[in-house]
């Protein structure tokens, strides 16, 4: 009886034909109540609409408001591999292949024909400032060039490899771009420097760096985003490890030495520096 | 009498089977046996040489000590676990787990941030075994205070065992032993009485009855409860001594029964539990709705699993008010503490609610409605009735003492008592100080000390010489005494006599008229009748006074009286007037009766006293008010019989105990429907048929909230039947303490209105207080809902949510606690518990889609001007999520063409739970503005009245502040130090809600009633 009870007032809740009330209301009441929240949605979404437009106006097309996160620059290889795992093996061109691969796009910018066309030649050490003359912007802002050919034997122009498999491949370290960073002073340019972790020290053999020591040359700092400055060329280091033992994971960290960039955060482990492991198999 | 008990522990065993509901049938028969028992053979033998130790602890060993085992409880870690699995703490438990399965696979895979879910799981954990520890700790005090109580007096007993008497422990009293009482002592066990001298017992703890009952071996009543020959357990001998053999020890006494009945009724739910209860259903529903359709939302874009779990998890997170309990505790639990400063103390929290609900009181009439103690009402000598001062403190106004009449009749009240003060009280006030003697003596004692002086003093001065005291056994209802005179020189003695009026009348012959002696003439005795009447009308009752200087001749010094002999004159005396007593109203009464009665409650009074004495004392209280009339009282003024008074023309019921007995419950209902002043007299105290009991489930019958006043332990099945129990501090028995939901120390009436108006009070602000919780569970849940469905980087943390419901939001939503009343509470109906709900869908409605609403938008501004002023346009975040948390990904561009690693951007990501958090304190803080009035605009209630919430705005500000600014927050709750310009982004939205409320109150007090009143008044 009870539940007899309880089944007709749930159904009556959904459709009570005696009142004609659907989920204890009705028809009009319905209208009327979905009709207020209506036109207080709308106008709560106009508000927020406005509140972001006022938000919109305040920034910068050319500078974020803050960078607060980016004190440190982060740092990253190419090619990346499999989470910052690079393997393969010499005699097996397919494990290897697609790192070329990924090389040849990440490069085919850095062409010299390309560079020349849109780029200029700037002098190099030292920052490349183009300052804004008060409201007038100097835009949109050049960049320098920075041509294939820099990163030598890992330009991939003489060896279509890298030297993958040879088994002495190249690494290509970039360094994140952050707006308006400089990252020396007293014109001295940041380096990297690679080395491998504690118990892989005597494995990682001897390194080679293009361009020369390392360095991301002054020149192409500060960037001014990618709105200003269309065409910016990132600056790359290469390194290429000529006699690596073989068929053994080597871990290596690279950072970077600056005088003026803060060391990032303990947890941040692409913060200035990066590290990946390294493996290079010659057996079949 | 051991066969007897056999025949007993079947009954027990049998009583086991029946079911709860008829235990009440159960304990009528077990009644029975105890009326057989006591008509049981004696054996004289036992008068000298009682049990034999040996056998004393053969017995011992097989019925158990003699004390009342406390109802045997649930285990402590049952309660414990039961307070660890309610409905949202399951699903806290069910989101935990998930967060050590997704820590556990994240933890093997090496992700970054997987010990964020492990955290998570061990706050949750934390929550819910905290404020289990909590809801464990509050009901664990409770009983703590009844043990305080049980453990008040310790017991001795006087029995004779092997021939010698010993004082041993009461608890080792066993079945046949022979146990001697005196005056003073609680009697040890139930005894049936073998032999007796002048033995009074004074058997309130068990019934109620404040009358001193005599015992005598004499079997006078079948019912045990009525006969003369059984003194019960727990009650107190007050004179005289008796001995007699114990027939029921520990649980097995009446009073154990009773507690075990008492513990058997079902304990009603408390309307607020029934709120709650109701109100977490709905919100568990909602989540794991909420959760599994969002489950299988994300199941169906294509999130992997685990992902969908995690995202259930959050949902539940989110979405489950965590702090909600711990604020309705406490919330509780401070009216509970603000009423025990005001004398009721609070066993079970949720009665506090209880009491805001109740639509009728049964207020039992002795100590709570009266002061428990008889007091001079009136005088009558000189022909004229002269009204005494009763009130608690003197205060009143006093008659004219100048009569010589007055003299002669306050001596003979004061002479002819044997009432004394007991020693070393002279610091107190004469009305608290503690007397040896009956109720009318005391009350004559009290009342000459307060009008002639030093009594002591004054009897020494008229030397006792002999004195004949009531004896209801030779049916004497005289006191009589002669004294020497105070003036040696005057050799006279003086008889006085105190006695029943017309018994009185009978012996004098004279009568005292301003001081002369005028013979009793036909007018006197008229004028006589007249004001016994009077008085006798008022219920009270009345004692006649005469007096008579012996002939010295007759009856010279030395003379020897024989109070047995009565060698002496006994009449043709002097009368001197009359004194009428009763056990007057307290002061507050009248006054919390009629604030009752505009509160909308209705008040019953349920009493042993005689019905006119009842009708008196209700129409004093204002019970029965003034003009209302029962159907004898039409009868009367119509002069027409009973019967044909249309029974709805009487306001007033005044119903005997025996003509309730008679009635069938519907009869009741239609009575307590059709006379809304009800009065219940002479009700007997015999608990199967309990008088309260059987009033109790009437009204709960037709819908009422009742509140139950009770100290006897027969009263304690009323109490625990009722929706809330009142236990007196003082007068009340254990039994009822324990079976209670409220304790009231100064066994004061004016006690429990002060107690609704708090349960009214605190009903409207924990509506209050859970609106404001319930608000911000949205802009909780939105940011989920978008980040699941919009892909943008996850807004909003579970640690952050957590924060908010466990640290930042809990102090405001207690401090709404403290809120003062918007209106005169005291005027409105009781809340109908089935339309007034705590939670009800215009609250929901407004909190969620409304406030909520609002503070979700104010949230998600900030959130994206916080992404977007650090590089992260708007429309570039919707759909980033899957590179945004992609760890392997070290150089996402932003907007600007800017690189991020993946730290960098799950510190922003904490930065945005940061902004969204201070977002919904910003907004938070106008809500709890504007959840201090529902109706008044907040300028009418004001905006510093309330000192606490003040404060609590000005802790969550600092809290706040701590959270994003303390050093190391970033790793430990994922707090990030936020640019001071983003606490600024949400105030438009807080300005909003409070403008926005401000109009919806405006609305509602100018038009109520209308569409809007309706929808948006919660």
């Amino acid at each position: 009886m009870a539940k007899d009870a309880e089944k007709s007032t749930w159904k009556d809740f959904i459709w009570n034909s005696r009142t004609r009330e659907f989920c204890g209301r009705t028809g009009s009441s319905w209208g009327l109540i979905l009709l207020f929240y209506l036109v207080f949605y709308i106008f709560l979404a106009g508000m927020f609409c406005l509140t972001m437009y006022v938000m919109l106006q305040t920034l910068d097309d050319y500078k974020p408001t803050w960078q607060d996160r980016l004190g440190t620059p982060g740092m990253m290889i190419r090619p990346r591999g499999q989470a910052m795992e690079i393997s393969y093996n010499t005699t097996n061109t397919e494990t290897w292949d697609m790192y070329i691969k990924t090389l040849d796009n990440f490069l085919s910018p850095y062409n010299n024909s390309l560079q020349a066309e849109k780029n200029e030649e700037c002098t190099p050490d030292q920052y490349f400032i183009q300052a804004d003359s008060g409201d007038v912007k100097n835009n949109p802002k050049r960049s320098c060039q920075f041509n294939r050919t820099f990163l030598e034997k890992c330009s991939g122009l003489d060896d279509h490899t890298y030297g993958y498999q040879a088994g002495k491949p190249c690494i290509i370290i970039k360094l994140n771009r952050v707006i308006g960073m400089l990252p020396g002073k007293d014109g001295q340019a940041p380096f990297v420097t690679c080395g491998a972790k504690k118990e892989d020290s005597d494995k990682i053999g001897e390194v080679e760096y293009y361009p020369e020591n390392g360095t991301f040359n002054l020149m192409y700092y500060p960037y001014y985003g990618k709105k200003a400055q269309v065409n910016y060329s990132q600056p790359l280091v290469a390194i290429k490890f000529l006699n690596i033992t073989l068929n053994e994971d080597i871990n290596i960290e690279c950072r970077i030495i600056s005088n003026n960039i803060p060391p990032g955060s303990v947890r941040d482990k692409f913060a200035g520096k990066v590290s990946f492991k390294l493996r290079i198999n010659t057996k079949g | 009498m051991f066969e007897m008990n056999g025949e007993v522990d079947v009954k027990m065993k049998k009583k086991k089977k029946i079911k709860k509901k008829d235990r009440l049938e159960g304990m009528k028969k077990e009644m029975d046996i105890v009326s057989v028992i006591h008509k049981t053979r004696r054996r004289e033998s036992w008068r000298e040489y009682g049990l034999t130790s040996s056998k004393a602890a053969e017995v011992l060993e097989r019925d158990g000590p003699n004390e009342l085992l406390p109802p045997k409880g649930t285990p402590e870690y049952v309660k414990f676990a039961r307070q660890l699995a309610g409905g949202l703490q399951c699903l806290m438990w069910v989101a935990a787990v998930i967060c050590f399965i997704a820590f556990g696979i994240e933890f093997s895979r090496g992700t970054l941030g997987c010990f964020d879910d492990l955290y998570l799981a061990i706050t949750l954990i934390t929550v819910v075994v905290v404020t289990g520890c909590f809801g464990y700790y509050q009901e664990f005090k409770s009983t703590n205070i009844i043990a305080s109580f049980k453990n008040l007096v310790p017991q001795q007993a006087l029995v004779i065992r092997d021939g010698q008497k010993n004082q041993i422990n009461a608890m080792d009293l066993v079945v046949g032993d022979l146990v001697e009482i005196k005056g003073g002592d609680r009697v040890p066990a139930d005894i049936r009485i073998i032999f007796a001298q002048g033995c009074k017992v004074d058997n309130s703890s068990l019934t109620g009855e404040s009358e001193p009952q005599s015992k005598t071996p004499e079997c006078t009543h079948e019912n045990p409860l009525e006969t003369k020959n059984i003194a019960f357990f727990s009650t107190t001998c007050l004179e005289g001594v008796a001995t007699g053999t114990v027939i029921n020890t520990g649980d097995r006494t009446i009073i154990g029964r009773i507690a075990s009945l008492a513990s058997g009724v079902g304990n009603e739910k408390t309307p607020i539990a029934i709120e709650i209860e109701h109100f977490v259903d709905i919100i568990a529903g909602l989540a794991i709705f909420f959760g599994f359709t969002f489950f299988v939302v994300a199941m169906f874009i294509g999130y992997a699993f685990l992902e969908a779990m995690i995202f259930f998890m959050a949902i539940v997170v989110a979405y489950v008010p965590e702090g909600l309990l711990a604020t309705v505790t406490v919330c509780l639990s401070l009216t509970a503490k603000r009423l025990a400063r005001k004398n009721c103390v609070v066993k079970n929290l949720e009665a506090v609610e209880t009491l805001g609900s109740t639509s009728v009181i049964c207020s039992d009439k002795t100590g709570t409605l009266t002061q428990n103690r008889m007091t001079v009402a009136h005088l009558w000598f000189d022909n004229v009735i002269h009204a005494a001062d009763t009130t608690e403190d003197q205060s009143g106004q006093s008659f004219d003492q100048s009569s010589e009449t007055w003299r002669s009749l306050a001596r003979v009240a004061g002479l002819c008592n044997r009432a004394i003060f007991k020693p070393n009280q002279e610091s107190l006030p004469i009305p608290r100080r503690i007397v040896v003697g009956d109720a009318s003596e005391t009350a004559l004692l009290k009342f000459t000390e307060l009008a002639i002086g030093n009594m002591m003093e004054y009897r020494e001065r008229f030397k006792k010489v002999v004195e004949v005291p009531f004896n209801s056994t030779n049916k004497n209802t005289l006191m009589l005494s002669v004294h020497e005179l105070e003036d040696p020189m005057d050799l006279r003695y003086l008889l006085v006599m105190k006695g029943a009026p017309e018994r009185i009348l009978e012996r004098c012959s004279t009568i005292l008229i301003k001081g002369q002696e005028m013979p009793l003439e036909e007018q006197w005795r008229e004028a006589f009748q007249t004001a016994y009447m009077d008085l006798g009308s008022l219920g009270e009752r009345v004692l006649g006074f005469c007096h008579i200087y012996l002939n010295e001749n007759e009856f010279p010094r030395g003379y020897k009286f024989d109070s047995d002999e009565m060698n002496f004159t006994t009449s043709g005396l002097c009368f001197a007037g009359l004194i009428s007593m009763i056990d007057p109203p307290r002061a507050t009464v009248p006054d919390a009766v009629m604030k009752c009665r505009t509160a909308g409650i209705r008040v019953v009074m349920v009493t042993g006293d005689h019905p006119i004495t009842a009708r008196a004392i209700a129409a004093n209280v204002g019970i029965i008010t003034e003009g209302s009339e029962t159907v004898e009282d039409i009868a009367t003024r119509k002069r027409i019989p009973v019967e044909q008074v249309n029974r709805r023309d009487a306001r007033a019921c005044v119903i005997s105990g025996g003509q309730l007995k008679d009635m069938s419950s519907e009869e009741l209902d239609e009575a307590l429907r059709s006379h809304p002043e009800m009065v219940f007299a002479r009700t007997s105290p015999q608990p199967p048929s309990s008088p309260p009991l059987i009033i109790v489930e009437s009204c709960q019958r037709l819908g009422s909230i009742v509140a139950v006043t009770g100290d006897g332990v027969n009263d304690s099945p009323a109490l625990k039947k009722a929706d809330i129990g009142i236990a007196m501090g003082i007068a009340g028995s254990d039994a009822a303490k324990n079976a209670a939901d409220m304790i009231l120390l100064d066994d004061n009436f004016a006690s429990i209105v002060t107690g609704v108006e708090q349960g009214r009070l605190i009903f409207d602000n924990l509506k209050k207080s859970i609106a404001y919780t319930l608000t911000k569970n949205i802009p909780e849940l939105t940011p989920y809902l978008i980040y699941i469905t919009v892909s943008v980087p996850l807004p909003l943390g579970c640690i952050t949510i957590l924060m908010i419901e466990l640290a930042t939001d809990i102090f405001p939503s207690v401090s709404l606690a403290y809120e003062k009343a918007e209106s005169d509470i005291m005027h409105l109906k009781p809340r109908n518990p089935r339309k007034d709900r705590l939670v009800n869908e215009s609250l929901a409605a407004y909190s969620y889609f409304q406030i909520g609403a609002i503070q979700s938008f104010a949230g998600f501004t900030d959130y994206f001007t916080a992404m977007a002023q650090e590089g992260w346009y708007p429309l570039l975040c919707v759909g980033l999520r899957s590179h945004w948390e992609n760890v392997h990904l070290q150089d996402l561009q932003d907007s600007y063409g800017q690189e991020w690693t993946y730290a960098q951007r799950l510190y922003q990501q904490y930065t945005c739970y940061t902004v969204f958090f201070i977002s919904i304190e910003i907004c938070q803080i106008a809500d709890v503005l504007i959840r201090k009035t529902r109706r008044l605009s907040i300028f009418q209630q004001g905006f510093f009245r309330n000192k606490v919430l003040v404060s609590a705005i000005v802790f969550q500000l600092l809290l706040g502040n701590l959270l994003c600014y303390c050093p190391g927050m970033p790793n430990i709750f994922n707090f990030m130090p936020i640019r001071g310009q983003w606490w600024f982004v949400p105030i438009p939205y807080g300005i909003l809600i409070f403008v926005y409320d401000e109009i919806r109150k405006l609305g509602v007090r100018r038009h109520p009633g209308s569409w809007w009143d309706q929808e948006l008044y919660y």
